[in-house]
């Protein structure tokens, strides 16, 4: 009787997983019949397959694997080292907004705004000395004097009459 | 159902703040770039004379200034305006009898406010002219007899 349980109990787990053969199948049935402790292992094991069973159904019910699929995936491609476009593609995927092509007019107006913005503030302008207040300076009509005290920070443009009279009388 | 509501409530969140943050980023944007291609610019018409001893009190720095170069005992305003402006945007404004002076902004750079100044007297340019105009720099010009004393406009950029 303990050879036929210590043969049998190899079998009863491929039995109770149905991945057994009909012959030996027909064996273990046979020995079921007569043997109350291999009875109680089987029935054990029915018991815990269901303590098992119900929590995990019940959490896969309440589980939702598109998104957490989503979310292992990108952590997978996170540490498949991505370079900057793939991580951005991957993280505007997480929400199916990002998915829509109404951003690419956003986009697109965002990159503008930088362009006209960049030449703005990148523009190169000419070093400019303090002391050169007065760039250039010409009159048809009168001599011009500039005065510039740096100190004071005054600069004034002085027109003296003169040509204007010249050219009024000749 | 919980793990979908957290992630709903986490890409809501997510969403909310890049729409905000793509706001933000396009106003600053168009401030900064519209704020940073003008100029605030006052000018000051006044009449400077040895007649009498008054300075308005809005030309008593110019009084100062002008201490160690002329002799003026009066300063009398004229004129007092505010123009903003615009790169190559010419901005005319009569400041005598038959003479306008015309203010373009050239270029900007930081604090520095490159101005062409022209006075004309009917088609002739009777001053043509570039200053860089910066903070507390004040460029005047003057000469014109008007009255018992001279004019003067003086010319400043606010920043």
């Amino acid at each position: 009787m303990k050879d036929s349980c210590s043969s049998v109990s190899k079998l009863i787990e491929k039995y109770f997983d149905q991945e057994i053969t009909s012959k030996e199948r027909f064996f273990v049935e046979g020995h079921l019949q007569n043997c109350p402790a291999c009875r109680e292992a089987l029935s054990s094991m029915e018991e815990l397959r269901t303590l098992i069973k119900v929590p995990v159904e019940e959490a896969v019910r309440n589980e939702d694997f598109p998104w957490l699929w989503q979310k292992i995936e990108r952590k997978i491609r996170l540490q498949e080292k991505l370079t900057w476009w793939q991580f951005l593609r991957s993280w505007l995927d997480a929400s199916p907004l990002f998915k829509r092509k109404v951003w690419i007019p956003a986009v697109v107006t965002i990159g503008v705004l930088l362009f006209i913005t960049a030449q703005i503030f990148f523009k190169e302008f000419p070093s400019y000395p303090d002391s050169s207040v007065v760039e250039y300076v010409e009159s048809e009509t009168h001599h011009v004097m500039v005065y510039d005290l740096e100190k004071a920070k005054v600069t004034v443009i002085w027109l003296f009459e003169g040509l204007e009279e010249e050219s009024s009388t000749s | 159902m919980v793990i979908r509501g957290v992630g709903g409530r986490i890409i809501n969140i997510m969403r909310r703040t890049f729409l905000i943050f793509l706001l933000i980023l396009t106003l600053s944007l168009l401030f900064a770039s519209l704020s940073h291609a003008q100029v605030q610019t006052r000018l000051r018409v006044f009449e400077a004379s040895n007649v009498g001893t008054g300075i308005d009190s809005s030309l008593k720095d110019m009084g100062d200034q002008f201490k160690s170069l002329f002799s003026f005992s009066s300063y009398r305003l004229l004129k007092e305006e505010m123009h903003t402006l615009y790169p190559n945007q010419p901005v005319s404004v009569p400041v005598h009898p038959g003479r306008n002076i015309e203010l373009t902004l050239i270029g900007q750079h930081r604090k520095v406010a490159e101005v062409r100044v022209k006075i004309k007297k009917e088609q002739t340019d009777i001053l043509n002219t570039q200053v860089r105009l910066s903070p507390g720099r004040t460029v005047s010009i003057g000469g014109p007899k008007h009255g018992e004393g001279v004019i003067i406009i003086a010319l400043s950029a606010q920043f």
